[in-house]
């Protein structure tokens, strides 16, 4: 149990484990501060989503411990899930509801207040540049516009740690910056973000410190210029290193391998 | 790929879903549906038998009042094969599934659709012989071989109603085009599904002796009205007991029909779908942007959510307020009785039961697994427990709106008939939810009809509990012992359901 919490831990995950018919998630240990951006990155079937499943407790855990904030997420979770937000790769809203009534049923799971609720729902709808479509059903929006929706609710009962799937996959180039922007200024004001991500180039501008999972395990972390340095050919792009780093070898190794496969 | 391959491919799928369904793949739990299905048939057999054997008794001559029950029960089992078949054929026009696919290959679509239209027949009558096996090998057992013509009728039946489907889904495309005919057409599949329940109401009323009012089937009123026993009206029940000419007649023209309206569906296959999947959802505004947001709990977040969804859905006000239809023969009933009869509970309740049942279980397979934002209601503050109760309470919320009135007249005729009511209602109501908690997998609303595809199981079980809970309410109703009866076979069925259900779940309860 990683019982010495403080208010600067965001996050602490230790002997994290889920198996189903493999180990999906090996004795995960991590820890991520408060006000940090974080990538988790890794191939597919490393393990990040499961993880990440299980400490928003959408997914249960067979060993270990999650805290956040100092909330045992496992003994508490009604508690731990006040002050978190998740965001799936997929947006979930729902189609017959308008971005305004999917923010006001969010702010209800959340028992928010309903005036604070309505003045954030407008701010965030501006902010989202979703404030035109404010009383449209959401069955007619493109997947960068669900998103957005769905990003707003996230962030409508003003979460301390955001855990993001895949926030930027589908999203054109616009979206992509918007929900980047909205980010970066999320952690400006000591939000948390943890963001799992395919797209090398964003963990490299954005994050603080970067994870890499492979196997259910946590193979390497730090920020990039740690990361750089860990690596033995010395790679220059985060590309070049989370191949080092994931395939054991040397890119140019690991695309090798990956011919002869 | 070959006709021959497509067959291969959708019989195998097929065959995997139905393993699925049966299994979930696991070995013990297939030993265990079968025992109980073998159980269930051989019940089901004790029970044909008790129907069936004063009729042979009596020297098994069809007279006027068997050959009409034989003819209406064809009928309508004809109905409900055409709400099906037109669902599936709806859902073979719209459904993405694999046509990017298929439709992107150089692989003729003709035979795709050709194989699938096969499909959909098949399925049909072994769907619905295993509602029928039990009676008609009874009655091949008791009144001689030729009984057996029955499997033939069904498959006759199935194939026109399959073919029926595609030819109207066809017409329904060409008349009011791609974007309406979804709607239309599954909103008249759910039409005439709940006409053939509504048709096995009457008979039912009719078979607990409610005299004047539904006497269509009673000896006299047939021998009056009804032609001769050697009539060509009776074709369909000639057929059913085994007279060659029609049963040959029947067939052929069965196999015509469905060999020609496949052929003419394979045909504009390719272009049908291809317009359905240009169907887009057009951008539509609601009123209420500058109001203020209200303070709610969260169950009631979660109730106002869920009444609001289905209050927009046309199709799905349609498919789950569909049972109310079944509630209006007791209605008219309870109004032609109100102050004169106090047995009218007899009649009124197993009805009211039967369709409380069904309204529940679509509703809870909708507030329960057909939640399109799981991970956000699992996401949010709230204990698991207080999240599930607020959607049961949504259900039961809407249960009670609908059958309300009809209680509150019966209570005015037959306090004790209210009170036996409102006790089966509930029985058949936390049935139909139980059943759809053991059995909840997470899916879109949008597969709100498929839910019975991907679930035999479960909507057996909820339609098996639902017309127990309806019999055991009747006899209950009628001061009969026997209410014993079904109500143990209630128990036996909700435990082979739990039984056979899922038991590991990785996933939170949203």
């Amino acid at each position: 149990m990683p019982g010495s919490s403080s208010h600067s831990v965001a996050l602490e995950i230790g002997g994290l484990r889920k198996v189903f018919t493999e180990t999906a998630v090996d004795d995960l240990d991590l820890t991520i501060r408060a006000g940090e951006f974080y990538a988790l990155l890794g191939p597919n079937g490393a393990g990040k989503t499961t993880t990440l499943r299980m400490v928003a407790g959408l997914l249960k855990a067979d060993a270990g411990a999650v805290s956040i904030c100092g909330i045992d997420a496992f003994a508490d979770p009604v508690e731990a899930k006040r002050v978190l937000a998740w965001v799936p790769d997929e947006p979930m809203i729902y189609d017959k509801l308008t971005p305004l009534e999917y923010l006001e049923f969010v702010a209800g799971l959340w028992s928010m207040d309903a005036d604070l609720a309505r003045f954030r729902a407008d701010a965030l709808l501006e902010q989202f540049g979703l404030s035109d479509h404010a009383d449209e059903r959401c069955g007619g929006f493109s997947k960068g516009m669900r998103q957005k929706v769905a990003l707003a609710g996230a962030l409508i009962h003003e979460p301390r740690l955001i855990i993001l799937d895949e926030p930027l996959t589908g999203l054109d180039a616009g979206s992509a910056r918007q929900v980047k922007s909205v980010l970066q200024g999320l952690v400006a004001t000591g939000v948390t973000v943890i963001m799992t991500t395919h797209i090398l180039e964003v963990a490299e501008r954005m994050a603080d410190r970067i994870g890499v999972i492979a196997k259910g395990r946590l193979i390497a972390e730090g920020t990039l210029a740690e990361l750089r340095e860990r690596a033995s050919t010395g790679g220059i792009t985060l590309e070049d290193i989370f191949l080092e780093i994931v395939a054991g070898a040397t890119p140019e190794e690991a695309l090798a391998e990956g011919k002869a496969a | 790929m070959t006709f021959t391959g497509f067959a291969h491919h959708e019989l195998r799928l097929t065959w995997r879903d139905w393993s699925w369904i049966f299994s979930g793949w696991r070995n013990r739990s297939t030993r265990r549906a079968l025992i109980g299905m073998a159980i269930f048939t051989a019940i089901l057999h004790l029970i044909a038998y008790a129907v069936l054997s004063p009729f042979f008794e009596r020297g098994g001559t069809p007279d006027q009042t068997t050959l009409a029950i034989l003819t209406v029960s064809v009928v309508l089992g004809f109905t409900m094969m055409l709400s099906q078949a037109m669902e599936s054929v709806t859902r073979a026009f719209y459904a993405r599934d694999d046509l990017d696919l298929i439709l992107s290959s150089p692989a003729p679509s003709r035979d795709l659709f050709l194989v699938r239209i096969g499909m959909m027949g098949l399925t049909s009558w072994i769907m619905s012989v295993l509602m029928v096996a039990p009676f008609i090998n009874i009655a091949a057992a008791l009144g001689g071989p030729a009984w057996l013509a029955g499997y033939a009728v069904m498959l006759a039946v199935s194939l026109l109603a399959t073919g029926a489907a595609v030819l109207g889904t066809l017409a329904l495309f060409r008349w009011i085009g791609p974007k309406r005919t979804r709607l239309i057409a599954q909103i008249a599949a759910a039409v005439i599904g709940a006409a053939f329940l509504i048709g096995l109401q009457v008979v039912a009323i009719v078979s607990y002796g409610s005299m004047s009012r539904f006497a269509l089937f009673a000896p006299d009123f047939v021998a009056r009205h009804a032609p001769d026993t050697a009539s060509p009206l009776w074709s369909l029940a000639h057929a059913m007991t085994g007279q060659t000419a029609p049963l040959l007649a029947l067939l052929l023209g069965s196999i015509v029909f469905f060999a020609a309206a496949a052929w003419v569906g394979a045909i504009q296959f390719r272009r049908i779908v291809v317009a359905a999947l240009g169907v887009h959802e057009p951008a539509r505004r609601q009123r209420g942007g500058t109001r203020p947001f209200r303070s709610r709990s969260t169950g009631a977040a979660l109730m106002h959510k869920e009444l609001r969804l289905i209050a927009r859905d046309p199709w799905l006000i349609s498919q789950t307020l569909m049972q109310v239809l079944y509630l209006l023969p007791p209605a008219v009933m309870l109004y032609v009785s109100f102050g004169s009869d106090t047995r009218i509970a007899v009649i009124v309740a197993p009805v009211v039961v039967m369709a409380v049942g069904q309204l529940a279980g679509g509703l809870a397979w909708l507030t329960i697994s057909g939640e399109d934002a799981p991970d956000l209601i699992a996401t949010a503050p709230v204990q698991p427990s207080a999240r599930l109760w607020a959607k049961i309470e949504a259900v039961l919320v809407i249960v009670a709106v609908v059958v309300s009135p009809l209680a509150i007249g019966l209570a005015t005729v037959s306090p004790w008939g209210a009170v036996v009511t409102f006790l089966g209602a509930l029985t058949a109501a936390s049935c139909a939810i139980l059943v759809q908690l053991w059995f909840r997998s997470q899916a879109k609303r949008t597969m709100f009809r498929r839910r019975q595809v991907a679930s035999k199981v479960s909507t057996i079980a909820e339609a098996v509990a639902s017309i127990l809970c309806a019999g055991t309410t009747a006899l209950v109703a009628a001061s009969q012992p026997l209410a014993i009866i079904p109500a143990i076979l209630l128990l036996l069925v909700m435990g082979i359901a739990w039984s056979i259900s899922p038991k590991e779940r990785t996933i939170a309860i949203a």
